[in-house]
């Protein structure tokens, strides 16, 4: 399953909450064209470099695939933000 | 046990055996059967994430800052297996630099397979750290 929300929490100054809800797959496909280009970058750095392309890329999936769940918060004095991935 | 069972169901439809009877060879044969090693030991949920939890008072009577971390077990194992795309030579330089600081690790002899198992076994991990001001938690949950 690949992530599908991220969410991002930060607390503003004066104590409220800014909460960003972003859709990974909507966003995904408005950044296809950048996206294609990272690809194809990173698969001549996996030539450059010796790796192979193939394992880099399903390590890659692997590890986007498992991102969902993850989870992390982070406050300091009057400072907070949190980062979810479902 | 299927074979027995079956004997002893085959036996009960030529008459040689009653209906008690049957029931009583099957119940015995059941008893017999022992549980597999370590089926009442594990755990019924496997847990699934890697919990880092840390609350600390710098300043007292402030907010203080707190730190809550949670990993997929998942995304450890995903990244641990990218460790073997490391090319020979990237590992010789890094067990060379491991080396030049005092940690004679050989990275090269260390395989996927082990550091998998090493995240296996860890959901029995608990490391707690209780300070004056901080307390840190480690664990899977």
């Amino acid at each position: 399953m690949i992530p599908q929300l991220v969410t991002y929490r930060q607390r503003r100054a004066d104590g409220r909450w800014l909460r960003l809800y972003v859709p990974v797959l909507p966003v995904l496909l408005v950044l296809s064209p950048l996206l294609v280009l990272a690809v194809l970058g990173g698969l001549v750095a996996c030539v450059i470099f010796h790796i192979s392309p193939v394992g880099a890329l399903r390590g890659a999936g692997r590890l986007w695939c498992a991102l969902p769940g993850a989870r992390f918060e982070i406050q300091d004095a009057s400072m907070a933000v949190s980062v979810s991935v479902r | 046990m299927n074979e027995q069972r079956h004997q002893i169901l085959q036996m009960l439809a030529e008459g040689k055996i009653t209906a008690d009877e049957a029931e009583r060879l099957i119940a015995a044969v059941e008893r017999e059967q022992p549980e597999p090693p370590g089926a009442a030991l594990r755990p019924k949920t496997r847990p699934k994430y890697l919990r880092v939890v840390m609350n600390s008072e710098d300043n007292p009577g402030g907010d203080g800052s707190r730190l809550n971390i949670r990993v997929p077990l998942q995304l450890l194992r995903a990244g641990v297996r990218l460790t073997s795309l490391l090319p020979p030579q990237a590992l010789t330089r890094i067990n060379a630099e491991l080396d030049k600081s005092g940690v004679p690790i050989d990275l090269a002899q260390l395989k996927p397979q082990q550091l998998e198992e090493l995240i296996d076994h860890l959901d029995e991990l608990s490391i707690d750290i209780d300070d004056a001001l901080t307390k840190m938690r480690v664990f899977c949950e």
